[in-house]
C-alpha cells in the first residue's frame, strides 16, 4: 500500500502531464479515445506511443512503424535486466516477475531503482507493483482526458506539461546517484545523445549513448576502486 | 494474410489491433527478454553495476532527445530556454537537498516563463 501512496504523488502527475499529449496523437489519426488508453496501458512507454501514433499520421508502413518502436524501446532490456534481480526471492514466481517487467518504463525504473535496495526482500514486489499500477491509472486517466483536451490548451501551458517529463527524469535520475560512476554515466548519457543521433542515426543513437556512457562510467569506478585498494 | 485483409476482416476494432500487434508487442519483447536475461545474475555482480550504468546513460539520453528535438508544444520555447530550465530546476533540486519536487517546481515555473515570452498572448 506504501507504493500506492508514493505513486499517487509527484510522479503520478507527471506522468500524466506526459501522457495528456498521446490522447491527442490518438485523435489527430482519427483512432477511438479507447485505442489511446490500451497503448498506455499494453505498449506503457511514452516515447513508442509517440512514434506508433505519430509515424502512422505521417503515413508511415506499419512494418516500419514496428520497427521503429521496437528499436525505441530496446533500452527496456538493461532497464528490466538491472531491476529484475532487486525483485525476485521467495514467493515472486517468473509470472510475477513477467508483471513487474510489463511495468518498465522510465518512471517505475528511476524510482524503484532509488528505493527498492533499502528495502526487505518481501517488501520490494508489492511496493514497485502497487507503485506502478497506481501511475499507470493515473496515466491511462489522463491519455483519455488528452484526446478531449490538448487541443484547447494554450501553447506555453501545453509546453510546460510536455516539459515535466525530462525534468522530473533528471531530478528522479539524480536523487537515484550514488557513486560517482553514476554520476558519470547520467552526465555522459545527456551529453553524448546529441552526438549520437549525427553519428548513429535516429535508430541505434540511443543505444550507442548507453553502452558508451555506462562502459565509460564502469571503467572509471573500475580503476578508481582498483586504485584505492592497491 | 495481408495487412489489408486483416484490417478489413477486423473492422471497428483495426485501430485496438494495430496498438498490440505494432505497439504492444514490439516493446514487451524486451521486457520479457530481461526477465530471462536476468535469471542468473546476482544482484550485486559486476556485469550488473555496468548494466545499470548504461541503462542510466540511455535513460539520460532520453531526457537530453526530449528537450533537443522535442514533439509538440514543447518546440514553440526556444532552445535556450528548455536547456535553461532544466539547469535551473537542477539547481533547486541540488539546494534543496535533492528535492525532486523543488526541482519539478523551479523548472515548470522557468518553462512557463519562457513559453509565454516565446508566445506574446494576443
Amino acid at each position: 500500500m506504501r507504493g500506492v501512496r508514493e505513486g499517487a504523488g509527484v510522479p503520478a502527475l507527471v506522468l500524466m502531464a506526459s501522457l495528456i499529449g498521446v490522447g491527442g496523437l490518438a485523435r489527430d489519426i482519427g483512432y477511438p479515445m479507447w485505442a489511446g488508453v490500451l497503448s498506455t496501458v499494453l505498449v506503457w512507454a511514452g516515447p513508442a506511443q509517440v512514434l506508433l501514433f505519430g509515424s502512422i499520421a505521417a503515413g508511415a508502413s506499419l512494418t516500419a512503424v514496428a520497427l521503429a518502436v521496437c528499436l525505441s524501446s530496446i533500452r527496456f532490456l538493461p532497464m528490466t535486466v538491472s531491476i529484475i534481480p532487486l525483485l525476485r526471492g521467495p514467493g515472486v514466481g517468473t509470472l510475477r516477475l513477467l508483471l513487474a517487467a510489463h511495468m518498465v518504463a522510465v518512471t517505475a525504473w528511476t524510482e524503484g531503482i532509488r528505493r527498492l535496495p533499502p528495502m526487505p526482500q518481501a517488501e520490494r514486489w508489492p511496493w514497485f507493483m502497487g507503485f506502478a499500477v497506481t501511475v499507470m491509472a493515473a496515466a491511462a486517466l489522463a491519455t483519455g482526458a488528452g484526446y478531449y483536451l490538448i487541443g484547447a490548451l494554450q501553447p506555453a501551458l501545453a509546453a510546460a506539461l510536455l516539459f515535466t517529463t525530462p525534468m522530473f527524469f533528471t531530478a528522479s535520475l539524480a536523487a537515484g546517484c550514488r557513486t560517482p560512476a553514476d554520476w558519470t554515466a547520467l552526465g555522459l548519457g545527456f551529453a553524448l545523445a546529441p552526438v549520437s543521433t549525427l553519428l548513429f542515426g535516429a535508430d541505434f543513437d540511443l543505444l550507442a549513448t548507453g553502452v558508451i556512457g555506462g562502459t565509460v562510467a564502469y571503467l572509471i569506478q573500475h580503476r578508481t576502486a582498483r586504485g584505492a585498494a592497491s | 494474410m495481408s495487412l489489408a485483409a486483416l484490417e478489413h476482416l477486423s473492422g471497428g476494432l483495426w485501430p485496438y489491433l494495430v496498438v498490440v500487434l505494432f505497439g504492444f508487442l514490439p516493446t514487451e519483447i524486451w521486457r520479457v527478454a530481461g526477465v530471462f536475461a536476468a535469471k542468473n545474475l546476482q544482484a550485486e555482480s559486476q556485469f550488473l553495476i555496468w548494466v545499470r550504468l548504461v541503462a542510466s546513460a540511455l535513460v539520460a539520453g532520453v531526457v537530453a532527445k526530449l528537450l533537443i528535438s522535442p514533439s509538440g508544444a514543447l518546440a514553440i520555447v526556444p532552445i535556450w530556454g528548455r536547456l535553461g530550465a532544466l539547469g535551473l530546476g537542477f539547481i533547486a533540486f541540488l539546494l534543496f537537498r535533492r528535492s525532486i519536487f523543488a526541482g519539478l517546481l523551479t523548472g515548470e515555473a522557468a518553462i512557463l516563463a519562457a513559453g509565454w515570452w516565446a508566445t506574446p498572448v494576443p
